[in-house]
């Protein structure tokens, strides 16, 4: 690959030496300070030296008089923090959406949480929160209490008719039997061909960041973990792993094995349910059911290794809580046996079923330049060819020491992305299977302080859907000060706005789910 | 005639899920129900994308600001009688998410609610039993004729302690004449 070994730090300090500020080691490789504008620059600068230079996240602080924001920028091979501030009084910072499309999304959530004004953003307006919500308050600022916030009335309803005959708005959501989840996306079709399509997100919205703030370290463990439903291990892993970085705790060895075999778990049985879900929103009913049977040996897994087939909160700060037992790994071993030997059955199905590949093939294509411009994650991005993956780029856990294959297709489409999936479910048994094989012996969990000194930290896993990233900032109490989740579905989304347009509007189901949606996640 | 409705509705209710800002948990433990391994669809529960067609509206969530409005609508939009039933904890109170300041807390604030399933999530099984009592108590069995008998001192009742989450039928408003009929018959 190009550009694989630039040293992005060398780029930043020739181009804008004098005026920033660069502080190794801190919230990822380094974190750049700016001002004035000059975040931009750094920017330019990373993104002609770096084609893969992308957003993972902004992050919105409040902090005191001024609002901070952070830009953590992903490359090809190091992540780093940009840093620069606004004073409260008059909160406008210049947008980066014309440097890096993808970081659109990323904008209107600070904007709407924060109160932070992104100069010459495409478009300005609520993005989570709901259209009543009063003018002025913004939840995650300090001063904000939570139960002292009152909705406007709702305006009375008026029926807008659009004025072309031939183009169409139809409402998709949020009820709606094609989504599991409230959300609701407002389709404008010429005919049959999808001509614009227009989100909105934040039916989920539970304010999850602000309550992590009034709950202890421990507490948060158990809240974190309930942002997603499906991959909730990840998240509950994700938080300690950033808490552990501030306290400079190790884990031992034994629990970062056993780490990796409850998130392998997890992995499969998500990747399982999206394969399963996707026959069901084409229309191939059997697939769904056939898939669903088989994740269920899996959901049994989870409870045998961990205690609950959703919520396990297996996960604690210092290790894992439960060990595994000698006796239970026959029973792992045979039951993910069982599992190849079901998979080239699929993958046939995935081959050859004319159905499948009509309603898959060449639909809702993703170019890899487009993938990279809007900052794709996860199996999106490595159904575009773009080979992300946090495992590999900065291994954590037990991660480091495992072999697995990344699996990487080009074409693009929906077939593609579900492809990818379909070869991970084998990675994670792989994965699995060397994780029992190698368990250290030792202790499974170390105790941990439960007051976390002052400091801040990043960081990044690779959950089913993609780059999953936390930032804690804490204030040497029990409480965090700051805690900011980015999930991967968040930003995937844009992939999705981008390849309906232009396709038959048939064609949204199968090219949605093949995202892997999930909406808990994108509003928290 | 009345009887062969009630029937009807008993062996084949119809579904409609709602969730009004769930964390997907419970959601995907409804759709594991239909799936093979658990198959609700062996008493007739059929689950139903519109709400106009459907007996039984099953909502989880802790009921987001934006939801609220949407999930009075869909409540409004069923046909009588109609029964909902809360799955989970935020379904029932809000659950860890209670005082969030986008969060109402708990359907009951929003829509008169029949059953709680409670669980973070509920089991397949629990919701499975919920479902299944929820029709128990809409057609309860017959009372048998049975001899009189002289009364007996009563036997301190021993006290089987559940292994799955019991869901709790809860008497509201609309379903109150059928609740009681069942509680008359039991006695």
């Amino acid at each position: 690959m190009p550009n694989s070994n630039i040293d992005i730090i060398n780029v930043i300090e020739s181009k804008l030496k004098d005026k920033v500020q660069i502080q190794l080691g801190q919230l990822g490789k380094a974190a750049i300070v700016t001002n004035d504008g000059l975040h931009r620059d750094v920017l330019k600068a990373m993104v002609e030296a770096d084609e893969k230079t992308a957003v993972s996240a902004i992050t919105g602080l409040d902090l005191g008089a001024n609002l901070g924001v952070l830009y953590h920028i992903r490359t090809s091979n190091a992540f780093l923090t940009i840093r620069a501030e606004v004073p409260k009084d008059n909160p406008k910072i210049q947008t980066i959406t014309d440097i890096i499309p993808g970081a659109v999304f990323h904008e209107l959530e600070v904007a709407d949480l924060l109160g932070v004004v992104f100069e010459g953003h495409p478009s300005p307006g609520h993005f989570v929160l709901s259209e009543y919500w009063p003018q002025g308050v913004y939840p995650l600022r300090k001063d904000v209490k939570a139960n002292e916030i009152k909705l406007n009335p709702p305006p009375p309803e008026e029926a807008k008719q659009p004025e072309d005959e031939k183009v169409v708005k139809i409402i998709i959501g949020p009820q709606h039997p094609a989504l599991l989840e409230p959300e609701k996306f407002a389709v404008t079709v010429d005919g049959e061909t999808v001509t614009k399509v227009e989100p909105r997100i934040g039916y989920v919205h539970r304010g999850i960041e602000k309550a992590t703030e009034s709950r202890t370290y421990l507490q948060d463990v158990y809240l974190v973990e309930r942002i997603c439903g499906i991959c909730n291990s990840i998240h509950a892993c994700s938080f300690v792993e950033t808490v552990e970085k501030i306290l400079k705790t190790d884990v031992p060895p034994r629990a970062k094995y056993l780490r990796v075999v409850a998130l392998e778990l997890n992995r499969l049985h998500s990747h399982l349910l999206t394969l399963g879900h996707a026959g069901l929103e084409i229309g191939y009913e059997t697939l769904f059911q056939y898939f669903w049977r088989d994740r269920e040996p899996i959901m049994d897994l989870i409870e045998l290794t961990s205690g609950n087939r959703v919520y396990s909160s297996l996960m604690t700060v210092g290790g894992v809580r439960r060990d595994l037992k000698d006796s239970d790994i026959p029973k792992i071993k045979a039951t993910l046996e069982d599992l190849r030997n079901k998979l080239p059955f699929y993958r046939q199905v995935y081959e050859d079923e004319p159905s499948l590949k009509m309603r898959m093939r060449n639909v809702g294509i993703l170019k890899r330049e487009d993938a990279l411009k809007l900052c794709v994650v996860g199996p999106v991005a490595r159904g575009s060819g773009v080979d992300i993956d946090v495992r590999k780029d900065e291994p954590y856990e037990a991660y480091g020491e495992i072999p697995f294959k990344e699996i990487v297709y080009t074409a693009g489409d929906t077939w593609s992305r579900m492809n990818v999936r379909m070869d991970e479910v084998e990675e994670s048994i792989n994965i699995i299977e060397y994780a029992i094989d190698h368990l250290p012996t030792g202790p499974f969990r170390v105790k941990a302080p439960r007051v976390v000194p002052a400091g801040e930290a990043v960081n990044r896993v690779e959950a089913p859907r993609g780059e999953l990233f936390y930032y804690v900032k804490s204030n040497g109490t029990v409480f965090p000060d700051r805690v900011k989740v980015r999930t991967p579905t968040f930003a995937n989304i844009p992939a999705f706005l981008k390849t309906a347009i232009g396709e038959n509007i048939a064609d949204i189901p199968p090219n949605f789910v093949s995202l892997d949606p999930c909406f808990s996640c994108t509003d928290r | 005639m009345a009887n062969t409705v009630t029937w009807a509705r008993v062996k084949s209710p119809w579904v409609l899920h709602f969730n009004s800002g769930a964390c997907n948990g419970c959601d995907i433990e409804i759709v594991a129900l239909l799936t093979p391994k658990y198959d609700v669809e062996r008493f007739g529960v059929k689950l139903e994308p519109s709400p106009r067609h459907a007996d039984v509206l099953l909502t989880t969530g802790c009921v987001t600001q934006q939801c609220a409005e949407r999930l009075k609508r869909v409540y409004d939009q069923m046909p009588q009688p109609k029964f909902v039933v809360a799955i989970g904890a935020c379904a029932c109170s809000g659950g860890v998410f209670a005082g969030n300041y986008n969060v109402v807390g708990g359907v009951d604030k929003v829509i008169p609610v029949t059953a709680y399933i409670p669980g973070c999530p509920p089991r397949p099984e629990a919701i499975l039993d919920g479902v299944v009592k929820l029709l128990n108590a809409l057609n309860p069995p017959k009372p048998k004729k049975q001899p009189k008998q002289e009364k007996q001192p009563e036997l301190p009742k021993e006290e089987v302690k559940p292994t799955v989450a019991q869901p709790e039928v809860v008497a509201s408003q609309e379903v109150k004449p059928v609740i009681e009929e069942a509680k008359d018959a039991k006695q």
